[in-house]
């Protein structure tokens, strides 16, 4: 654990009890929830699971105001079962950021290299798993589960996407229930222990998330909070909103986030195509993409923490259109282009790509 | 001081699961005086069926959230799938094995 700032002892003091807070309060919940709730429903599954190396591949190629970046990607994710309740996983990324120097000449560039979780899962109980390691920051919905390129309906990311996502370093409790049969409820709290190690790097933090899930209409919403615990001590705040409707193949999502670097929100609608009465074999492979977005810069951010958070240095609007061909299962051939609005330059910004994702099982799968 | 607090809230979190498991088994016997009163064959069979058909919608309304449907992988790899899904994704317990059964058949 880093203590290296001036008033080491109060912050420390501080972090040990809010995070003793966190979780005694996450004990007591689940806790109530596990005496209250119905207990787990029984299935007919009986086999062991087997280790199993996936993740995805990806080659993109990225044109912003006529700069071309080639970008190839890779994300391995190990899963290691162990016995009946336990989960130890990690993920790390590989990526790359090739372009042509001013002068002219081949493409050259450099890897980047990230552990973005490597985690112990122990799952306590049908309502309660446990986890302690690196994992990734559960603010909103986009980081944990719409982040892989084979997932994500978009090739960029949204503007306010590092706004208190990444990864952290420590302790969380999270788990998902069923309130009735109109409503289910999710929770995550955590603590991160602040680092400066550069595979491990991470801020000092407590956070937590709150979502329901209605089936019936498919919507889930969700409210996200973070306390930075160095510095400036800074609180953040998001909410998220997904619908699914089951009458047509529409996918509307959307997040909001605040916190002192700034604020912002993105709304996008992906739709497959498979509703039209014609082409309809490679029109029920093919999925159109919608995004708005704006990024509203905190006063508190300045060039050099924009560049070191990947956020816009200045209030930004931007639209995306996206085109999606999904040629088999886990890989897409995938496109947009976008118009980003700024007080400093208005940018067109194009991106070709395509993302698999691929799963290799690490033992013996035993009778087929 | 924090040492002490997380031996036990450790303590607390292993039984909570002790009194999970237990309170499912009861439920299982339940289950099991229910299934006497019907003809037994034919309630395995109508449950299985509907078992896969609530696996299938709860897979839809899960899953597809976020992706589109995958095709099945072998059962030992979608039991390690479906349990770092259940983490990542926080599918409720009952979910988790409905999607199980369903994606295994």
């Amino acid at each position: 654990m880093n203590h290296c700032d001036p008033q080491t002892g109060r912050t420390f003091a501080l972090f040990r009890l809010a995070a003793g807070r966190a979780i005694f309060l996450s004990f007591v919940l689940s806790g109530v929830l596990s005496a209250v709730l119905p207990a787990s429903a029984q299935n007919s599954f009986s086999e062991r699971p087997v280790p199993i190396l996936t993740g995805n591949a990806g080659y993109f190629t990225n044109v912003e105001d006529g700069h071309t970046v080639l970008s190839p990607t890779v994300n391995p994710v190990l899963l290691v079962p162990m016995g009946d309740h336990w989960l130890i996983e990690g993920r790390g990324e590989f990526e790359g950021d090739f372009e042509r120097p001013d002068g002219g000449g081949p493409f050259g560039g450099t890897v980047d290299k990230e552990l973005n979780y490597l985690q112990a899962d122990y799952i306590a109980n049908p309502h309660l798993t446990v986890t302690v390691g690196r994992f990734l920051t559960p603010f909103g919905m986009y980081n944990e589960r719409l982040y892989p390129i084979w997932i994500r309906s978009l090739p960029e990311e949204p503007l306010i996407f590092p706004i208190a996502t990444g990864s952290s370093d420590g302790l969380m409790f999270r788990g998902g229930f069923s309130l009735n049969a109109k409503a289910n409820l999710n929770y995550s709290t955590y603590f991160s222990a602040g680092t400066e190690n550069r595979v491990l790097e991470a801020d000092r933090l407590v956070g937590g998330r709150l979502g329901f899930f209605f089936p019936g209409p498919r919507i889930e919403v969700g409210t996200s909070w973070q306390k930075s615990l160095q510095e400036e001590r800074a609180n953040a705040f998001g909410f998220h909103f997904a619908w699914q409707p089951a009458a047509v193949p529409l996918n509307l999502r959307s997040e909001y986030a605040r916190s002192n670097l700034g604020s912002g929100y993105w709304i996008a609608g992906a739709y497959r195509l498979s509703q039209l009465p014609f082409w309809q074999r490679a029109m029920r492979h093919t999925e159109v993409v919608l995004r708005a977005q704006q990024f509203f810069a905190g006063e508190d951010l300045n060039n050099e923490e924009a560049e070191e958070y990947e956020l816009p240095d200045s209030n930004a609007r931007q639209a995306d259109f996206g085109l999606n061909y999904y040629l088999r299962d886990g890989m897409k051939v995938t496109s947009s282009f976008g118009r980003q609005f700024s007080p400093d330059e208005d940018a067109n910004l194009w991106t070709v790509g395509i993302a698999y994702r691929f799963a290799l099982p690490l033992g013996n799968l035993g009778a087929q | 001081m924090l040492k002490k607090i997380l031996i036990f809230l450790w303590s607390l979190a292993l039984a909570s699961s002790v009194w999970g498991a237990a309170a499912a088994g009861n439920g299982q016997g339940l289950d099991t005086n229910t299934a006497s009163a019907t003809t037994a064959a034919t309630r395995v069979s109508n449950d299985a069926a509907e078992r896969r058909l609530e696996g299938e919608r709860r897979f839809h309304e899960n899953c597809g959230r976020c992706h589109a449907a995958p095709h099945k992988f072998p059962p030992r790899m979608m039991a390690t799938i479906v349990r770092h899904m259940r983490v990542r994704a926080m599918i409720t317990d009952e979910d988790m094995h409905l999607i199980l059964d369903y994606m295994t058949q």
